[in-house]
């Protein structure tokens, strides 16, 4: 695993590396040196320090817009700001039919980092958000009526993510006010729920809220809302971080949006993404794809094969039993 | 081991399902009946979603019925007029059945009119099964054979038009009663994943007075026609049927049955009948829990159905 993350590092580092200083140079590479032999933390904090010096993040308010920041960082007028890079295990994850869910691991180090002094509250924070593909989603609570309890109202929420994925350095509330995490739709507080129908049945701003709040309880019960913590460590010092991801195989089929953002006193610095392709494969695609592409012909071939298999199960146990 | 339904959309241990195959498939060799009565709810309690279980059911009775169909043609137990009128209702039935799935699930009210269909329908059968069976076990502990009753030669079935001629099963009487009962078995054979023989074969015997010995041979004739076309149209309008699941639950079935068949040459017919009418009644009771019992959870969560196609 190592060597493949310092393969990857490796591959990320000379990509980026054009219209970089020799010393930013210097300590990428003791870095990746750093992390692949897990010795001389020391070095990669006087590295840092070095190329780095005591830059004091502005104390305004939340750091907005990512696209802000990316352009922040292709100019070259502040390269000592801080920026992360970051990768996933997998890129493509195949549901066969033998699928039974998989591990992503999401891992990755924070460029031009500052020392960290362990007594202050000024340390690096990373969160890894993995989102499934949005889904229209509808939500039902029953009522007793006459004895029974059946589904009285409904709502129908627009793209809700079937599966979501938070992995943290430390409880989201320790990292970043509300308002920054909402900013950034982290947190499952955060996932917007827009309902597109069932406003008719007569439902309160109330009852809405506890719609969302039992979409939000029931997707955690099925394993598809899940939050991690502690879940991101920082492996040989202060700027490399992992974290693994569990994706159940109950997680709808489509691809996956992954996103590493880099705080640092309450404010977003840096933010990371990519996706995640997950798909049917082999016998399972075909299998669902004829389901869904031809459902009169797979009703016929469901006929078929149970008539064939009826039958042949007892002209076996008849020839037996003859015997 | 683990394979992911396509479906259902979830990955099952398939010995869980093998098993429940064999298990449904045992009770059903040993009684006698389809056992979807049984396996529609086990699927259903097991967390395949109703709709998938319902749909799926249809093509494994496909599987079960077939071959003992064709053992009743070929004693010539088949009366293919009467079952070509119960089969012209019982499609009719299953289209009506197919739509009413579709627009139920949109409305999400499809899993409680599941579940109030069995209890219902279970309910009735599992409490006349018992009372019939403690009756002959009672009957014959006091030396006296327990025949079958025969009520009054003449009922208001015989006052109905549309009268046709039943060779096989001498009989001479309207097509409507037929019809009927034949369209009732579809709609359930589309609602409830059974094939409806035990509807069926009470009402042929005791309305229709079909003679028995065709009784069985018949209702398989249109179990089997009635659930294929069941199957095909849940697959076509509601992409309900997981074939991987269908066959796991074919296989673990036949095999079942076959072990069943021999345990139930041991038993007394009375005390078969009993012990199934236990069986109905535990399942009912278990459906009608999750009506009446407080659920843990008010709300419930399913991606939204796209309004037809």
């Amino acid at each position: 695993m190592r060597g493949r993350m310092c393969v990857a590092r490796a591959a990320l580092a000379t990509g980026r590396s054009v219209a970089r200083s020799f010393g930013e140079m210097l300590g990428r590479s003791l870095a990746i040196g750093v992390f692949c032999t897990g010795f001389a933390v020391a070095a990669i904090d006087g590295a840092a320090r070095a190329q780095a010096p005591a830059r004091e993040p502005s104390p305004q308010q939340p750091q907005t817009a990512p696209s802000s920041v990316n352009l922040a960082e292709e100019s070259q007028d502040q390269p000592e700001r801080e920026k992360v890079h970051a990768d996933i295990s997998t890129r493509s994850v195949r549901v066969t039919s033998s699928f039974t869910g998989t591990e992503i691991i999401v891992f990755g180090s924070i460029q031009n980092g500052r020392p960290e002094k362990p007594q202050s509250n000024d340390l690096y924070d990373v969160v890894v958000v993995l989102e499934g593909t949005p889904q229209e989603l509808t939500a039902r609570r029953k009522s007793n009526v006459l004895g029974l309890w059946i589904n009285t109202q409904s709502l129908t929420f627009e793209s809700v993510p079937s599966y979501y994925a938070i992995s943290s350095t430390r409880p989201l509330e320790e990292i970043a006010d509300p308002v920054v995490l909402r900013n950034h739709d982290i947190g499952f507080e955060q996932v917007r729920m827009t309902p597109i129908s069932g406003w008719e049945s007569g439902i309160t701003t109330a009852d809405l809220r506890k719609f969302k709040e039992a979409v939000i309880r029931l997707k955690m019960n099925s394993g598809l809302y899940v939050q991690n913590e502690y879940g991101v460590v920082f492996v040989g010092g202060a700027s490399l971080f992992r974290t693994t991801i569990d994706l159940p195989a109950n997680v709808p089929v489509g691809t996956l949006k992954a996103r590493v953002l880099l705080f640092r006193q309450g404010q977003m610095l840096s933010q990371f993404e990519a996706q995640v392709l997950m798909q049917r494969e082999g016998i399972e695609r075909y299998l669902h794809d004829f389901a869904f592409g031809f459902p009169l012909f797979y009703g016929i071939a469901a006929v078929i094969i149970a008539a064939a298999a009826g039958l042949a199960a007892s002209s076996y146990f008849g020839r037996r039993r003859a015997r | 081991m683990h394979f992911y339904l396509p479906i259902a959309e979830m990955s099952a241990n398939i010995f869980i399902f093998l098993g429940m195959g064999g298990a449904v498939g045992f009770l059903s060799g040993m009684f006698g009946v389809g056992g979807g009565f049984l396996m529609t709810p086990l699927l259903i309690f097991s967390g395949i979603p109703p709709a998938v279980a319902v749909g799926t059911e249809a093509a494994q009775i496909v599987a079960s019925s077939v071959s003992g169909a064709i053992a009743q043609w070929q004693r010539k137990n088949v009366d293919f007029k009467m079952g070509t009128v119960l089969l012209i209702g019982g499609l009719i039935g299953s289209v009506f059945g197919v739509q009413l799935v579709r627009v139920l699930r949109a409305a999400g009210q499809f899993d409680m009119v599941v579940a109030l269909s069995y209890v219902t329908f279970l309910g009735i059968i599992g409490s006349l099964m018992m009372i019939e069976s403690a009756n002959a076990m009672r009957k014959s502990r006091n030396g006296r054979p327990g025949t079958g009753r025969r009520p009054g030669q003449h009922s208001w079935i015989h006052g109905l038009p549309l009268k046709m001629r039943f060779h096989r099963s001498k009989l001479y009487i309207s097509a409507i009663p037929p019809l009927l009962i034949g369209g009732l078995v579809g709609v359930l054979a589309a609602i409830m994943g059974v094939g409806g023989g035990f509807i069926m074969v009470p009402a042929m015997i005791y309305l229709l007075r079909v003679p028995t010995n065709v009784v069985v041979g018949t209702s398989l004739f249109q179990i089997v026609f009635v659930t294929a076309a069941t199957t095909i149209l849940h697959a076509y309008q509601n992409y309900t049927v997981d074939i991987v699941l269908a066959l796991l639950l074919m296989v673990g079935g036949v095999i079942g049955a076959q072990f069943g068949a021999v345990a139930g040459e041991k038993l007394k017919g009375e005390q078969l009948r009993f012990l199934l009418a236990g069986l109905v009644i535990a399942v009912c009771l278990k459906m009608a829990w999750g009506l009446i019992g407080t659920p843990n959870e008010l709300y419930s969560i399913a991606p939204a159905l796209a309004g037809g196609h």
